[in-house]
């Protein structure tokens, strides 16, 4: 469907101060005080205009400059491209709604201002809203503190039970360590060379004993008494029976 | 050329045009003559269009803001945009294009659901205007309004580009996080 569009221009200069003053009718005398003053006026706005079409102008090559890089790369640092792109348009966005919210808060606030400037403060709703808020937000300080206290009591009394078990877990590991210990001086004394000398020692003694006792029982046998009636030598003689190494 | 672009052409001194793109020649003229009537510190210069591409062995300056108009009465309307909107350059979206939808106002007679032209919008980034051009007051509003975001555009007011204004005409329905 081809039409061929049709296009019309409407033009009117709207101030008379754009269009000059060519071809006005002749000016009053106090109108042409004015006329410098149009001037310099329009000046000005035609320098805050080019300012401003500069600005985006500049802004347009700016971003302009970032081109994608036209080379053929891999397909994993293209994906890994994308996603810093990606990335950095979500920072802006998030940070450009931060930005956002900040000013509707400002804006809120002035309007909020003026509006309470403006009507009687002590009846208006809006301050018993803004009481009930306060009051509300109180309660809630102090029941967060409140919960603050507990939680620090109830991390004292945890930080009390985890020292009492660190303390017993000492203690026990003393035990027993001590334990060991006694049972490795027991087995080492059963094993030291001091016990078998002793122990040589009371061999010997028991056999010198047991010699002399065999000597005295010789002695009263031979002498050929009666040792029967005599209580003192019947207890010697029958002591000296028994072996004296099972005593 | 069969490409609009924005930034083309050197501006004009203390000039802002606008190019009013739509079927409906008799509301655009109406429309082109309230915004003439306003009062506004720089020349305005309305240049209307049925559809694009516009002929290029005439001399015209630089274009600052490009309105699509569309009556939700007539699908033609739609289509015809739809069709012109493919001979802007994607530069142009940057706050400089704008829908003006007419004609919602009578809702037997309306062809289109206005769902359809706020995804139109949506999908172009660009603001969306609803305005029952038949209406004199209504008109006059928004030939305020156009002028006013006309100045933006063109560069005439210092501190607000066109981009700026786009995000702050961003309603909270849309947010700008919507994903792309």
């Amino acid at each position: 469907m081809e039409k061929q569009p049709r296009e019309q221009a409407v033009t009117e200069p709207a101030d008379s101060g754009a269009g000059g003053e060519e071809g006005g009718s002749p000016q009053v005398a106090g109108a042409q005080t004015a006329r410098p003053q149009d001037r310099l006026t329009l000046l000005l706005r035609l320098r805050a205009q080019t300012k401003q079409q500069l600005l985006e102008y500049k802004s347009v090559v700016d971003a302009n400059e970032e081109k994608t890089p036209e080379q053929i790369m891999q397909d994993k640092q293209i994906e890994a491209k994308i996603e810093d792109l990606e990335n950095e348009i979500e920072d802006v966005k998030i940070a450009f709604e931060i930005k956002k919210l900040a000013l509707d808060r400002m804006q809120l606030s002035t309007a909020l201002k003026k509006n309470l400037e403006k009507i009687n403060p002590k009846t208006s709703v809006l301050m018993d809203n803004m009481k009930h808020v306060l009051k509300l937000n109180k309660l809630i300080m102090k029941s967060q503190q409140e919960s603050w206290d507990l939680e620090e009591k109830l991390l004292d009394v945890r930080k009390k039970r985890l020292q009492l078990k660190q303390a017993s877990e000492g203690k026990l590991l003393e035990i027993q360590t001590e334990k060991n210990k006694q049972k490795d001086d027991l087995a080492s004394m059963e094993n030291s060379d001091k016990i078998k000398t002793i122990q040589q020692n009371l061999q010997m003694e028991i056999q010198i004993t047991t010699v002399i006792q065999h000597v005295f029982q010789n002695l009263i046998l031979g002498s050929k008494a009666n040792w029967a009636e005599d209580s003192t030598f019947k207890e010697t003689v029958l002591q000296l029976e028994k072996n004296l190494t099972m005593m | 050329m069969s490409v609009l672009r924005p930034l083309d052409k050197q501006p004009g001194l203390n000039t802002a045009t606008i190019l009013l793109v739509g079927t409906e020649d008799a509301l655009l003229q109406q429309l082109a003559d309230s915004m003439l009537k306003e009062d506004c510190a720089s020349e305005l210069k309305v240049h209307l269009a049925r559809s694009l591409p516009l002929p290029s062995n005439v001399n015209r300056p630089r274009i600052d803001l490009i309105v699509f108009v569309v009556n939700l009465h007539s699908k033609y309307s739609l289509r015809n945009v739809e069709e012109s909107l493919h001979h802007v350059d994607a530069t142009f979206f940057l706050g400089k294009v704008g829908f003006l939808i007419t004609g919602a106002g009578r809702e037997g007679h309306c062809s289109i659901h206005w769902n359809t032209v706020v995804r139109l919008a949506r999908t172009y980034r660009s603001p969306l205007l609803f305005c029952d051009l038949e209406v004199e007051g209504f008109r006059a509003t928004v030939a305020q309004r156009l002028v006013r975001m006309l100045q933006i555009c063109a560069g005439h007011v210092p501190g607000v580009s066109a981009l700026n204004l786009l995000s702050l005409l961003r309603s909270s329905e849309n947010p700008a996080l919507e994903d792309v």
